[in-house]
């Protein structure tokens, strides 16, 4: 029976030969560059948090003091889920932001039920609202408060943004805390207006790059670009999890470090980045 | 259907989804033309549950008297009139003149109306935000300030020299600021739905 060095010595003896017998264009070294960035890419993909930072920018953590508050005053919560829908005629990017902000929702949705708070969804997409529905049904579910399932309501305002918007700007409603999650367009500033007349905290969480002075400019606590979709690891905190997002950060600041130090070194011309990596040196 | 199989069947329409993406082949195509057509199906056949569902409620609401009775009635009679514009004997649908018309002088002017109090808004948020002493938001207006400072149509060398600056400004100061803005939601929205179409779920979830 073979030992396991034996075993990893084969292993890496027969990688070598795939790697050696092979028609690619690249050499041996620049291959496992390019698996190792695969691999990356994967390990990306695959592994179970998304997160790069360790603070808590939009005080998604704090969720569950706004709901006390809230059950305090006897008010209820409202969520936007944006203007992209999930089957609107709008671009991918607005569709995968709603998907996206179903976690966000479902973590409001549990500090809520604990709470007792009724919660209000604001959706313009059908599918959006069933999906909505079937978040908080599950909130619900999991904080063993099924009693409190009929308090909460999701609202259809109607196609288009303007709806959702008009709507924000319109209801009477005061609630103890307003969340905003998803697409944002043109319309952003207003919504968020009119989620925040009122309202005792607002948080906003969108990946529309335009839309970020409104975020910034509508108030209370914003998740801006690529944090929307880092969010979801903003709900755990356990040490695992943040000793994995430290490493992962040390290991992503040593790689733009050495990018940032090729760059230079390549641009001084003391090494040429094209024959290093597809072995085409520069004319 | 249980948790798994829904697990399993997001797997494997995305792993068709994706290989139809990367590899050119008619059978692959055809199968996953089929599957996007039954997403299509449902999602239609939602729109349509949920506009009776409205329909339904609002009536119910005026029958029983209760909540906004004028919002009730406006809701139904609009969608009444759609229904009368677009599915009357001799209308050619959603491309009728009367249906058209209705889109024209209704829905466009509100939405119009609603946009135009953009600036408005914009003006109040900035004022409040510098009020409330938040670094953020005093760094951006100051930017914006200096931006329609650049932006003036002034003439002679001022002017000139105005116009290099807005120019340099939006083409590198903001532009690389908003094309690494994009670059990131580029990735993490691929990483996202790849997570998405593979079935793989926050811890949470």
């Amino acid at each position: 029976m073979p030992s396991p060095a034996d075993l990893l010595g084969r292993l890496v003896r027969f990688i070598g030969e795939v790697l050696g017998a092979s028609s690619l264009r690249f050499e041996i070294g620049t291959t496992i560059v390019l698996l190792g960035v695969l691999l990356v890419l994967l390990q990306l993909v695959a592994r179970p948090i998304s997160r790069w930072v360790t603070a808590d920018a939009a005080g998604l953590a704090g969720v569950g003091r706004a709901m006390a508050l809230a059950a305090e005053s006897g008010t209820d919560a409202v969520v936007s889920l944006g203007g992209g829908g999930i089957t609107r005629t709008t671009d991918a990017l607005a569709r995968l932001q709603t998907i996206a902000s179903l976690p966000l929702l479902g973590h409001v949705a549990r500090a809520a039920a604990r709470s007792g708070v009724p919660l209000r969804v604001l959706v313009n997409d059908p599918i959006a609202a069933s999906l909505a529905a079937a978040t908080v049904d599950a909130a619900h579910e999991a904080t063993a408060t099924l009693e409190r399932q009929g308090r909460t309501r999701i609202v259809i305002v109607g196609e288009g943004r303007p709806a959702i918007a008009g709507l924000a700007m319109t209801t009477r409603a005061r609630p103890a805390a307003a969340f905003a999650f998803g697409s944002l367009r043109e319309e952003a500033l207003l919504h968020l207006d009119g989620l925040r007349s009122g309202a005792g905290t607002l948080t906003t969480v969108s990946a529309d790059a335009a839309q970020a002075p409104s975020l910034r400019l509508g108030g209370g606590s914003a998740l801006i670009g690529p944090e929307l979709f880092q969010a979801g690891a903003d709900l755990r905190s356990s040490v695992d999890e943040r000793t994995m997002v430290m490493a992962g950060n040390r290991l992503i600041g040593l790689a733009v470090a050495v990018v940032a130090i090729g760059t230079v070194l390549a641009m001084a011309g003391i090494i040429d980045l094209g024959e290093i990596l597809v072995g085409v040196a520069r004319e | 259907m249980t948790r798994p199989t829904i697990t399993a069947l997001v797997v494997l329409v995305g792993l068709l989804l994706l290989a139809d993406l990367l590899v050119v082949n008619s059978a692959l195509q055809d199968v996953a033309g089929v599957v996007v057509d039954a997403a299509i199906l449902v999602a239609a056949g939602a729109a349509l549950a949920a506009g009776a569902s409205l329909v339904t409620r609002r009536l119910g609401d005026l029958w029983r008297r209760r909540g906004d009775p004028i919002g009730a009635l406006l809701v139904v009679a609009g969608v009444a009139a759609m229904l009368v514009a677009g599915m009357r004997p001799g209308s050619s649908g959603s491309d009728d003149p009367a249906v058209q018309w209705l889109l024209a002088a209704l829905l466009i002017p509100i939405g119009a109306t609603l946009f135009g109090l953009l600036f408005v808004s914009t003006v109040a948020a900035a004022r409040r935000s510098v009020a409330g002493g938040s670094r953020e938001a005093v760094v951006l207006v100051t930017a914006t300030t200096i931006t329609v400072l650049l932006l003036l149509p002034l003439a002679g060398s001022i002017g000139s020299w105005l116009s290099d600056a807005s120019g340099w400004m939006l083409g590198t100061a903001v532009a690389s600021v908003f094309r690494g803005l994009l670059i990131g939601i580029a990735l993490l929205g691929a990483v996202y739905a790849a997570r998405t179409m593979l079935g793989i779920g926050s811890a949470d979830e």
